[in-house]
């Protein structure tokens, strides 16, 4: 396979450490309105869909690249965009149960979403899966990021005296350094701006690659026909080569990859929380979904086509061998000329960067609201105000995100040995992804799912994913859809479906047999010896549970049948867990529950429409927003409703904006009053207009 | 050559399949009363999740039939 090194000139490393520079300024900038944890993390709900859908753009880009699918594409032609086009069968659960649910319902992390529909120990391993998850994903960024700037870099370089070979490792590490020092200072709001500033530059280097690469190879229509027949096609094939085909992504990706994407990444859930309300956020995911990620598509796997049309019409300037995970590059550096070659790379890489640093920056969130503050709580931390709390777990969440990009820089090493980065990438997602996508599903759209299924989802479902690892001829096969066994990586793809069918299946079984499991835990609790027989059982299933895990018995065949069975009586047994009180507003069937707690009283379903006021300062203490009795009634707005402020300049986003509690209304039409604390936290302009909009 | 296998076989089973959850989703957020039809923003979801399979059936069968020609 022919590798490259020191593609690009001196122009355009200049051209990549400006636009570096620039964004970081950028960043840096949005980073002052950073005040606390919540615009930290969640950018302080404020944003219209516009803003938050293009912001995606960088980092949905970012997390499926320009080299993976570049790579596939040049491998395999337009099947290379099949993952771009396969999120919209699980939208309905999303829109209308996950979304609506983590936002009324106040989670600042799934992990918290799994304490309050289950109980603490859900949330543990919750919290441990999704750390694994994240800190992977951020892995696979970093990779990426490796082998995309590898190829313009020497092979090695002097200095003081000695001779040091730039490795892909040694690379990442340098990366890794930009990227913790960016995303460190900036947080939400800094990442918000600038994948919004990225993602307009992003779709706009992808598509410039395409034209010129079409204009270099003779025009669309020979575009068309350089490509052999199958090139062409949309899907790959059905069910081969083991390296890439239909069925196997259709489960890794468009089964699990979508609902991990919707339900299960951190990262894009703040992003959707950061809308300024939950129909915002619906607009921001289907323009997303619907527009932005096949112009995506394009953008990312153009150069992969491009690299085969021109390998066909002269393999003298491309050749067929070229190694995939390196054709965006060496396509890019021939089609454009120096400086453009720059500005492409640079937004490549700042694409890429972005995808990470949100990882970080959500693998913090869960790491601050999951593990810091449980164990403040737990030692008894006292704080003389909430500012200085908020204060210190900003500095908790500074510091963890340092110590998490260290951690994805080591996780790397888990996925240099697959030969493309998006072979690394199926493996890792539909490895690591199925006990929690079944798990978050299945909570949200099954009322009577249980934390006794939930707990065994995670631990047999995770015991029998092991198995089917370690002796994928017996346990995966039988799902492989004629798909052969590449023994050296066997069904890196399809074993997802496997995954999913287990974890489905010990979560279903757990649950049906809930009335079983209570009369066990009953007649132990009845024996006057429950205690020892307890402590004998949890150290068995404990003992059994850590056998299967490192595969030391010729019995690890038995041992998920222990763990299915023992560990709900045992969860059962300890839990007291009551389902109407554990599934009020936590689930789809009681949505409307969890927007009468997040408002505090009645919604009021009244239509309304949008009015425009001028603000005034107030010296109320509540956080409440005054105004008149007329405006209120084009508000379809009462006392207690919940209202949206914002700058009436619609291009800022909704960056100056606040949400408020509607107070005692006055006379003067056109006028609201706020406090200072209010006109502080919203940005407010002195003298700017305001637009308000009734919430819910 | 026959390339059914590369085109319209995982064609059927994309939308067939995935049209199994996809429909699943509509019928429970409906049942459930989460998407309440008598408020029309929430017709008008109903009628996106429609238009949006249907814009993605149509893209890929419309790639998949040029490509065979």
């Amino acid at each position: 396979m022919e590798t490259f090194h020191n593609i690009g000139t001196s122009t355009d490393w200049i051209v990549m450490v400006i636009y570096f520079l620039a964004i970081m300024s950028f960043g840096t900038y949005f980073g002052r309105y950073t005040k606390d944890t919540s615009d930290f993390f969640f950018g302080g709900r404020r944003f219209s869909w516009w803003l938050i859908t293009m912001s995606i753009v960088a980092t949905g880009v970012g997390s499926h690249s320009f080299v993976k699918y570049s790579a596939k594409g040049f491998e395999h032609g337009f099947s290379s965009s099949m993952t771009y086009l396969n999120d919209w069968f699980f939208v309905p659960f999303f829109m209308f149960g996950w979304l609506p649910i983590i936002v009324y319902s106040k989670v600042r992390s799934i992990p918290e979403y799994f304490e309050k529909r289950f109980n603490p120990s859900a949330r543990f391993l919750a919290t441990i899966l999704l750390l694994f998850y994240m800190i992977g994903y951020i892995g696979i960024g970093f990779l990426t990021l490796g082998k995309a700037v590898i190829p313009m870099l020497p092979e090695s370089f002097q200095i003081f005296g000695s001779i040091v070979d730039i490795t892909l490792m040694r690379a990442i590490i340098v990366i890794a350094i930009i990227t913790g020092i960016y995303i460190t200072f900036g947080g939400q709001t800094a990442v918000i701006f600038t994948d919004l500033l990225q993602g307009f530059i992003l779709l706009f280097a992808g598509f410039l690659l395409f034209i010129l690469g079409i204009t270099y190879v003779g025009g669309g229509q020979e575009f068309w026909d350089l490509l052999p027949l199958t090139w062409k096609l949309p899907l790959a094939d059905f069910n081969e080569p083991s390296s890439f085909n239909f069925v196997g992504i259709f489960w890794q990706d468009a089964v699990a990859g979508s609902v991990g994407f919707l339900f299960m990444n951190q990262g894009l859930l703040m992003r959707f929380m950061a809308c300024k309300s939950v129909n915002e956020g619906r607009k921001a995911a289907t323009i997303n979904i619907l527009f932005v990620l096949p112009l995506s598509a394009i953008v990312v796997g153009n150069a992969g086509w491009l690299g085969k049309a021109m390998s066909v019409m002269d393999p003298g300037i491309v050749s067929p061998n070229t190694s995939p995970d390196e054709i965006f590059v060496v396509v890019a550096s021939i089609v454009t000329s120096p400086g453009i070659f720059g500005f492409i790379m640079a937004a490549l890489t700042a694409a890429l960067m972005s995808t990470v640093d949100t990882l970080i920056n959500a693998t913090a969130a869960i790491f601050v609201n999951d593990v810091y503050r449980p164990i403040m709580k737990y030692l008894k931390k006292k704080y003389d105000n909430n500012k200085q709390k908020d204060k210190q777990e900003l500095f908790a969440a500074r510091i963890t995100s340092i110590a998490i990009t260290a951690a994805g820089v080591l996780s790397v090493l888990a996925f240099i040995q697959f030969p493309t980065v998006y072979e690394a990438h199926g493996y890792f997602h539909s490895t690591l992804t199925p006990p929690l996508v079944v798990a978050i599903f299945m909570g949200v759209f099954w009322k009577r799912f249980t934390p006794a299924g939930v707990i065994t989802t995670f631990l047999g479902g995770v015991v029998l994913m092991i198995l089917g690892a370690r002796f994928p001829e017996v346990f995966i096969s039988p799902f492989d859809h004629g798909i052969e066994m590449n023994p050296d990586r066997p069904y890196s793809y399809i074993r997802a479906f496997y995954n999913l069918i287990v974890c489905v299946g010990v979560g279903v079984f757990v649950t049906v047999t809930t009335v079983i499991q209570k009369n066990i835990a009953s007649t132990i609790k009845s024996n006057k010896n429950s205690k020892s027989i307890m402590w004998v059982l949890s150290v068995f299933t404990g003992v059994v549970y850590l056998l299967a895990i490192l595969g030391f018995s010729s019995l690890q065949f038995i041992f998920p049948v222990f763990i299915i069975v023992l560990v709900p009586i045992i969860v059962t047994y300890y839990s007291d867990y009551d389902e109407e009180s554990s599934t009020k507003g936590l689930t789809v069937y009681s949505i409307n529950e969890a927007k009468l707690a997040f408002k505090g009283s009645k919604v009021n379903e009244k239509l309304g429409e949008t009015v425009e006021v001028n603000f005034f300062v107030s010296d109320h203490e509540q956080d409440e927003v005054m105004f008149s009795k007329n405006d209120l009634l084009k508000l379809g707005a009462e006392v207690g409703d919940l209202v949206y402020l914002s700058d009436k300049r619609k291009w800022l986003g909704g960056l100056k904006s606040i949400h408020s509690k509607i107070g005692k209304p006055h006379n003067e039409d056109g006028k609201v009053y706020l406090s200072e604390d209010q006109i502080d936290h919203g940005l407010f302009d002195k003298g700017k207009m305001l637009i308000a909009e009734k919430e819910m | 050559m026959d390339y059914f296998s590369h085109s319209w076989l995982p064609y059927l089973y994309l939308y067939g399949v995935g049209g199994i959850f996809f429909f699943s989703g509509v019928y429970l957020v409906w049942k459930t009363g989460a998407i309440d039809l008598s408020k029309s923003h929430h017709r008008t979801w109903m009628k996106v999740f429609f238009l949006g399979y249907a814009w993605f059936m149509i893209v890929h069968g419309l790639f998949t039939y040029f490509a065979l020609q």
